[in-house]
């Protein structure tokens, strides 16, 4: 079974501070897994290094077996990533921004253009495509995060709070949107939300302090521990009465 | 895709950035004020324009000597930026090498402060041409060493960018270095009569003392007849080239390894 995502024995410091300790993680293809874990667990390190933000203090990660901090533009080019709240260029408008970010993907001419305009109807921003960002709320910049996460179809999607400032209709639009393109390309994604995560993951991994708690498929942890609610209170504290 | 293509597309967005952005056109507007508080100011507090063209040249390169600073308003935020508005969560997830993202970044940067110093010395020819009847051949001298200092200033800028966390920072801090911290040590050098061609600003100044040197300079606006309490020599004008060209270098180079290295927590 091939696995496009391998974490093998990462820690990471910053400074003294311990955010990923010794984790270990294999994510197979076409699957769509659930990082979960409280504030400061270390889910978004885990992304940032996953997308070559930053350098993990040891051990390696790899994008379709490429380690992606000896070799960051090859991995780079399979992942499609939202990464902490997205900001954009203010002067530019969506069109322009995903011009840009596709041309830097290899993408060009008529590809391009009709590839922009089907991410830019998928996300419904039709009527924004030509307006300057500096005008989008929040919600309408994460919109457009999608969009360029999936502009060059990429078959891994690393998404971190991806419904992060949608509003209801957003989540839910967001929601059917990831679980469409999740049939075909392998998800990650860290999340609070565990209701999000049910609907469009089928295993979730819990970390907290940088370990692995828990892997597993949802239904089985839904068994052992009545609902994936109740595992994530079981494995990161004491359960809630 | 190459490197090289990449970089054409960083060059090309990154300028239309700059386009966009109100500063360009803010610079732009300083460099023609002036512009005009020289064309207009000097026959109304003196008797006329100065009489030789060389004197009136070298006054008129105040304009895009202010244009050159622009090259600090559009880099301080180049590298700083993109940590300090997270914008670079989005571009540094592209496969790009952040090598091609900060050189692009940089000729970007230099276009757009090309393009306000190619205006300024537009200006300061017509005005030679009208007043004088002839356009000195030391003005196309005059350009080409502005552009270096704008390219060294763009890198002083870009190395403060990539150090700083805020653009704010960047620019405050290019801003003392060139303007404060030279322009002290290069006073003090001045007169104890070394030599100071190495100190951005006063290589810099080559861009007016290239019509004649300070004498002529100060022989033209001064009513003394340019008397100073220490004698100023005016240093050779390749030697200044040289020390623009080693700040551009050196501080490109900073730059993107320091940038390199530079983690998105």
């Amino acid at each position: 079974m091939r696995e496009p995502i391998v974490i093998e024995n990462l820690s990471k410091y910053y400074n003294k501070f311990l955010a990923l300790d010794n984790l270990c993680l294999r994510v197979a293809e076409n699957e769509n897994v659930g990082l979960l874990g409280p504030n400061g667990a270390g889910k978004s390190t885990t992304l940032k290094i996953l997308c070559g933000l930053i350098r993990p203090s040891s051990g390696a990660a790899y994008i379709d077996g490429i380690n992606i901090a000896e070799k960051p533009e090859q991995a780079l080019s399979r992942i499609g990533a939202i990464v902490e709240t997205p900001e954009f260029y203010p002067f530019l408008t969506p069109e322009e921004t995903l011009s840009y970010f596709g041309r830097l993907r290899g993408m060009r001419g008529d590809r391009l253009r009709h590839r922009i305009k089907e991410v830019i109807q998928l996300v419904k921003l039709e009527d924004w495509s030509t307006v300057k960002i500096e005008k989008f709320s929040r919600g309408m910049k994460q919109r457009l995060a999608v969009a360029q996460a999936l502009l060059h179809d990429p078959p891994i999607l690393i998404l971190d709070e991806p419904a992060l400032g949608l509003d209801p209709r957003g989540v839910v639009e967001f929601r059917q949107i990831i679980e469409e393109v999740g049939k075909k390309k392998t998800v990650f994604f860290a999340s609070h939300q565990l209701g999000e995560v049910t609907q469009i993951c089928n295993q979730v991994a819990i970390i907290d302090h940088g370990k692995l708690l828990a892997y597993d498929n949802i239904a089985q942890l839904e068994e052992k521990y009545q609902s994936l609610e109740r595992a994530y209170l079981a494995l990161t504290g004491e359960p809630i009465e | 895709m190459s490197e090289f293509e990449k970089l054409r597309v960083v060059i090309r967005y990154e300028f239309l950035k700059h386009i966009r952005r109100r500063r360009l056109y803010w610079i732009l507007g300083v460099a023609i004020v002036a512009e005009l508080a020289v064309l207009i100011g000097l026959p109304a507090l003196m008797d006329g324009y100065p009489d030789n063209v060389m004197v009136m040249a070298a006054l008129l390169s105040i304009g895009p000597g202010f244009a050159t600073f622009g090259a600090i308003f559009f880099a301080g935020d180049a590298i700083a930026g993109e940590f300090e508005s997270k914008t670079g969560y989005m571009l540094f997830t592209n496969p790009v090498r952040r090598i091609t993202l900060v050189t692009g970044k940089y000729f970007a940067c230099y276009a757009a402060v090309i393009l306000l110093v190619l205006l300024g010395y537009v200006i300061v020819s017509i005005s030679l041409l009208v007043i004088y009847g002839n356009v000195p051949i030391e003005t196309a001298k005059s350009f080409g060493l502005c552009l270096f200092y704008a390219g060294g200033v763009l890198s002083v800028t870009f190395f403060f960018s990539s150090v700083s966390k805020g653009a704010m920072g960047a620019t405050v801090m290019t801003l003392l270095f060139t303007m404060v911290i030279s322009g002290i040590i290069e006073s003090v050098l001045l007169m104890a009569g070394k030599p100071s061609w190495f100190l951005l600003s006063t290589a810099g100044d080559s861009m007016v003392y290239v019509y004649g040197g300070y004498e002529l300079f100060l022989e033209g606006v001064m009513p003394n007849g340019g008397m100073l309490p220490f004698a100023i020599e005016t240093p050779d004008i390749g030697l200044a080239a040289l020390s623009m060209a080693v700040y551009l270098v050196v501080g490109l180079v900073l730059s993107i390894w320091i940038s390199g290295r530079r983690q998105l927590t």
